[in-house]
């Protein structure tokens, strides 16, 4: 699993708001790409048709091949289990510590108690936050909080990693810290999409860059590896 | 936190109490159903006919030793006059009030015990031949009473079943809103769940042993009503009962009757939990 193929996507909202129109692009198993473009070009939505939050009003997403869209609710569950998402509004459970929402895609996949403590752990110390794991998210800076977001996305070492704006709120050594993580992951096998309107953040990276404006795809191929970023 | 952990137990206190009332009282209604139908059973198998004579009457012997041959007749219980007197004075204090009497008042009886398997329409028909013998001032079939708690036992019965019916609605719909409410509470945490891969029967189950809990707490609620109210009951019911030489012991109510409660409630509530999941998680939007 790794593989994803947009062909001819539309997505229109109930409001009859069109955010994304005809968009065809590859991302090959194991790349790393940015997703860019102005607020409100359909970055989000883009990642939300990814996690089968919602569904294209036309065209197909294919990802190793299988069209996501018609996944029924027990395959969807296994291809979530696949897929570590970082959202912009963080997603924490409030009334959960740091240690518990990290846990999360971890036990939902039935993994044992030892095997759980040792994994969020791990993930805890690479977003820098072991000492935080017994607190709740909102005695948290929101920098944290996006830390902790991170870590949860990551922990059960998906094949398709997804991140929404995942710097945000992030000062830039922490906002490079976070981008290596992604990148050692992207190293060992994933497919990773980060979003992102930081263009010295992205510029720093080297890495092939597909951007969006006003729901169109101005860069990325369908039928090969998107082009380097080079504005 | 607390905060929390006390309204979860306040709830499921107010909860447990709903259900408990909705599951006591046609619970109770078997019970008594139960109970009257074995009464009037114990009460069938031995019908009877009182047969009174004319005072001063000489019959009395005679016809005990007739009926006593007829194989429909179980047996012949014969009160001569001076017996019944004797009786009677045993019985009260009016020894003094009844010395001044020059006759006996009371007239000799004879207490006809016939087959189980008699049937009323025989029972009457001889009733009708007993009137028609010398010196007989009265004939009284005693199945009055029996008439009376078989018709009561078939109330009880019929009520029984309609208020089981209305509560055990009553108990899926506690038992769905309270539901409905803790996935409500919960919708945020539920759609993170989703999010990080959890399958529907993941999110589903919590809520059906929500479900389990409340109607098995109401069900021993109910329970512990019942046994209350029958607590509450065995004195006038002794009381009641005792005047038909009948010894008071409430069958029904043990263990078997407290565990159907129990896995009625609990069949009841996961019904309701099943509801609320339907109507709730199946349309749960992800973000
Ligand atoms: N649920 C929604 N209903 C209607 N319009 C929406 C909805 N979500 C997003 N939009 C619109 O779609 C466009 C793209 O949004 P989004 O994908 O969030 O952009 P980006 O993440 O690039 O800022 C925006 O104009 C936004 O207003
Ligand atoms: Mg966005």
């Amino acid at each position: 699993m790794g593989q994803i193929e947009f062909h001819n996507v539309y997505m229109r909202y109930p409001s009859g708001f069109e955010a994304l129109k005809d968009v065809s692009l590859v991302l090959e198993e194991g790349s790393m790409t940015f997703l860019t473009g102005h607020s409100g070009a359909g970055k989000t939505t883009l990642l939300k048709l990814l996690l089968c939050v919602t569904r294209p009003t036309q065209g197909q997403i294919l990802v190793n091949d299988v069209n996501i869209s018609q996944l029924g609710s027990r395959q969807l569950h296994y291809y979530r289990q696949n897929l570590g998402a970082v959202f912009q509004d963080h997603n924490l459970l409030g009334a959960r510590t740091v240690f518990d929402n990290v846990a999360l895609p971890l036990r939902v996949a039935g993994m044992g108690e030892r095997d759980v403590g040792r994994r969020v752990r791990a993930a805890l110390t690479r977003v820098g936050l072991l000492q935080r794991e017994s607190l709740l998210p909102m005695q948290l800076s929101i920098g944290e909080q996006q830390r902790v977001g991170i870590a949860r996305a990551v922990v059960s070492r998906p094949k398709i990693l997804l991140a929404d704006e995942p710097t945000g709120n992030l000062d830039p050594e922490l906002s490079r810290d976070i981008m290596a993580l992604f990148q050692q992951f992207n190293h060992v096998g994933a497919t990773v999409i980060v979003a992102s309107h930081d263009r010295s953040l992205i510029e720093s990276m080297d890495k092939p860059v597909v951007e969006l404006d006003h729901g169109v795809l101005l860069r990325g191929r369908p039928d090969g590896p998107p082009s380097s970023y080079d504005a | 936190m607390l905060q929390f952990t006390s309204n979860r137990a306040a709830t499921s206190l107010l909860v447990w109490t709903l259900v408990g009332i909705a599951l006591a009282l046609p619970a109770g209604l078997m019970l008594t159903q139960a109970n009257l139908s074995r009464l009037a059973a114990d009460w069938g198998g031995r019908p009877g006919i009182s047969v009174y004579f004319e005072l001063g009457a000489k019959d009395a012997p005679l016809l005990a030793m007739r009926l006593d041959q007829q194989p429909e007749v179980e047996s012949v219980v014969l009160t001569s006059q001076d017996e019944a007197l004797r009786e009677f004075l045993q019985h009260t204090n009016l020894h003094d009030a009844l010395a001044d009497l020059e006759t006996n008042p009371l007239p000799a009886s004879l207490r006809v015990n016939v087959a189980a398997s008699l049937t009323a329409d025989q029972l009457d028909a001889m009733a009708v031949r007993l009137r028609k013998e010398n010196g007989v001032a009265e004939v009284m079939v005693e199945r009055t009473w029996l008439e009376r708690i078989n018709a009561a036992s078939r109330l009880a019965q019929r009520l029984g079943w309609v208020l089981g019916v209305l509560f055990g609605v009553g108990t899926v719909l506690i038992s769905a809103t309270t539901v409905r409410l803790a996935i409500e509470a919960q919708l945020d945490e539920l759609k993170v769940m989703k999010l990080v891969g959890a399958s529907n029967a993941q999110i589903r189950r919590p809520f059906l042993y929500f479900g389990v809990f409340y109607g098995v707490g109401g069900g021993l609620f109910a329970a512990v009503l019942l046994s209350l109210g029958l607590l509450a009951l065995e004195t006038p019911l002794r009381g009641l009962l005792g005047s038909f030489n009948e010894t008071l012991e409430l069958r029904g109510f043990d263990i078997l009757f407290v565990l159907a409660l129990l896995a009625t409630g609990g069949a009841l509530g996961v019904a309701g939990a099943v509801l609320a999941v339907r109507q709730r998680l199946f349309r749960l939007e992800v973000l």
